[in-house]
């Protein structure tokens, strides 16, 4: 009997809103900042590692996650949302190289990713993600960049910012970016845009960092091609000096 | 009597220098019965990409209904061709969807990649594939084809030349075998066109 | 031992199906008309397992009507043969499939031309000049690869049908008794003697 009565909890209200979207942007506006920038050669994608306590091990928490070899994506909002969209995505990138023994586009995955956050705004007895994400992918037609928000819309950026300090993030970013950005620069960039916010000390166990592009690169079916990674805090520690 | 030799045809695929060629006949019948001389097996997939789909005749309109669909869905969603590897994987997992109530076809897929690079291979009826650098066969008239085929092709061949080997291959193979023939259609793939052309064969 | 005939003509199709309706060795009835029209320009023969035949005709008789309705257009030939090799190739695979054969023959109101469609109950389906269902297939075939041309005529084609009938009359062993012989063109479908 639950099922057969359940209606969806976002509705439009008299104004033509979806109310319920705009109270998960404000869950992701809320939210640690992430920031993302394509560069020339690659991608990265960047956040802040907040805890609630220093008693915690911050060594547990992942933010910066692989979707697949090629894809990797970060977010702002509620992480255990995330989660659940982290692992969608991962079992879309499995089933489409399960039929076409290639990992997915970024495009693909993008619009993979997003039509479940749409879903999820129109279905009975859910609620929007109370996430923005930042994905991060390199394909054939080169690196890509994209956001996508609780509504399940989209777009490709050339650097973006999510979370709470994204208006004065982009606007430092749209100072600091150019078109030739190499990737060793964007992700010095990324650190000075996580900075504008920082409260405390930013050390190596404070951020994370996602690259794809540039050197790293490895073998998947029998090619070399880039591969997403995330840098271990001995990498960022250089980064920060 | 398999269910795969139950319609008859034979298709045969050759790699050349950068072409491909495929052929088939064009018989359709009910075991030693022809119904038909009129029935193609092979499908468009791109510009650049021929699939080959012998055995049991209902299938293979399914299957090429099936493929087009995708192919179709592929070409939207990902706004690009498909590559003939991918396809390639493509037609694999689909056929190993039905791995115990399979389609009785044993596709042959061949055409040019975005590099204009050949491919060619041959796969079972469970999408088991089987990646050639030379030729690959399939159908009734495998046994026949590949002896000919051995003997008729050699590496680097140039489009005219390897449709003058494809046809010579498929029409002397198919006159050996009561199941396939009358009458052969033979694409060739360039990296500027697709040249096609239907052949006159024995018809007894 | 059912027996089913077509052949296309220069505007026309003619089609041929025997009446007797048996059951073991027992002739049941020598008056059936082993045919459905689908619409005023397409006509479906059928042959096969008693009881599935008359199911499945009707079953796409009505669909095909029921399209008509709803769109608001008439099928073509094509369209008809289409859709029925569709519902057989799914049946195939289904836990009781139809055990049904058919001939779709008709005039394609659009394009001006006859056409014929062999379809068997695995659902294969080829556009033939002209065809046969049953072991009368095997005894008419050949007459109708010799004597058959793209423009035959009308009295020609029931020349040639009375010839294909008459070999079966002569060399099969099973009496198959009487034909019902139709015409489909562009004034619709009719059945004529021979």
């Amino acid at each position: 009997m639950t099922d057969r009565y359940s209606f969806s909890l976002t509705t439009f209200s008299p104004s033509g809103k979806l109310v319920q979207i705009e109270y998960a942007l404000n869950a992701v506006a809320q939210g640690v900042t992430s920031i993302g920038i394509k560069a020339t050669n690659g991608i990265v994608i960047a956040t802040e590692k907040k805890s609630a306590s220093p008693l915690i091990d911050d060594s547990s928490l992942e933010k910066v996650a692989n979707v697949c070899p090629n894809i990797g994506m970060v977010y702002s909002g509620m992480g255990p949302d995330f989660r659940v969209l982290l692992s969608k995505a991962r079992k879309a990138a499995q089933k489409y190289k399960r039929i076409y023994n290639e990992y997915p586009p970024t495009g693909i995955l993008v619009k993979e990713v997003a039509s479940v956050m749409q879903e999820f705004t129109q279905s009975g007895g859910v609620r929007p993600f109370g996430v923005s994400l930042l994905i991060a992918g390199y394909d054939e037609t080169g690196p890509a960049l994209y956001q996508v928000d609780p509504s399940g819309s989209y777009w490709a950026w050339k650097a973006s910012a999510i979370g709470k300090n994204m208006i004065n993030a982009k606007t430092f970013l749209e100072k600091r970016y150019n078109d030739d950005i190499e990737l060793e620069d964007a992700v010095h960039t990324s650190i000075l845009t996580l900075k504008e916010g920082f409260e405390g000390q930013m050390t190596e166990n404070s951020i994370e960092i996602g690259i794809i592009g540039g050197t790293t690169t490895g073998f998947t079916e029998g090619k070399e091609r880039p591969l997403f990674r995330k840098l271990s805090p001995l990498e960022v520690r250089d980064y920060l000096t | 009597m398999s269910i795969l030799e139950y319609n008859g045809g034979a298709i045969v695929a050759m790699v050349g220098k950068n072409c491909v060629a495929i052929g088939s006949d064009k018989r359709f019948g009910v075991q030693l019965m022809t119904v038909s001389t009129e029935f193609p097996k092979i499908f468009p997939a791109t510009d650049k990409t021929f699939i080959g789909l012998p055995g049991l005749a209902t299938d293979i309109r399914t299957l090429s209904e099936r493929f087009r669909f995708k192919i179709n869905m592929y070409k939207l969603s990902e706004e690009r061709e498909i590559e003939p590897r991918t396809l390639a994987h493509l037609v694999s997992s689909t056929l190993y969807e039905r791995r115990f109530g399979p389609y009785f076809v044993e596709p042959i897929i061949a055409g040019l990649d975005k590099d204009n690079q050949p491919f060619i291979c041959g796969m079972d009826l469970i999408g088991c594939i089987n990646f050639a650098k030379d030729f690959v066969v399939a159908g009734t008239t495998t046994d026949s084809l590949f002896g000919v085929c051995e003997s008729l092709w050699e590496p680097d061949l140039e489009p005219e030349d390897l449709f003058e080997t494809v046809s010579q291959s498929l029409l002397n193979a198919v006159d050996r075998d009561s199941l396939a023939g009358w009458g052969a259609v033979i694409h060739v793939v360039t990296p500027e066109r697709v040249i096609t052309r239907t052949l006159k064969t024995r018809m007894d | 031992m059912e027996c089913l005939i077509g052949m296309v003509g220069k505007d026309f199709v003619l089609t041929a199906a025997d009446t007797s309706a048996a059951r073991s060795i027992t002739v049941m009835k020598s008056t059936e008309d082993k045919s459905r029209d689908l619409n005023k320009h397409v006509i479906m023969l059928y042959s096969g397992e008693p009881g599935d035949t008359v199911h499945f005709a009707e079953y796409i008789q009505r669909n095909v009507r029921f399209y008509e309705i709803k769109n608001g257009i008439e099928l073509t030939p094509k369209a008809a043969a289409t859709f029925t090799r569709k519902e057989l190739a799914t049946s195939l695979r289904s836990r009781h499939p139809y055990a049904v054969n058919l001939l779709i023959a008709g005039y394609d109101v659009t394009a001006l031309s006859s056409q014929l469609y062999w379809i068997d109950y695995l659902g294969s389906s080829v556009n033939v000049p002209f065809a046969a269902h049953g072991y009368g297939a095997y005894y008419t075939l050949s007459l109708l690869d010799r004597y058959h041309r793209p423009d035959i005529s009308l009295d020609e084609a029931k020349v040639l049908v009375k010839k294909c009938i008459d070999e079966l009359k002569s060399r099969f062993i099973i009496n198959l008794a009487d034909f019902k012989i139709k015409v489909t063109d562009k004034d619709g479908i009719r059945e004529i003697e021979i």
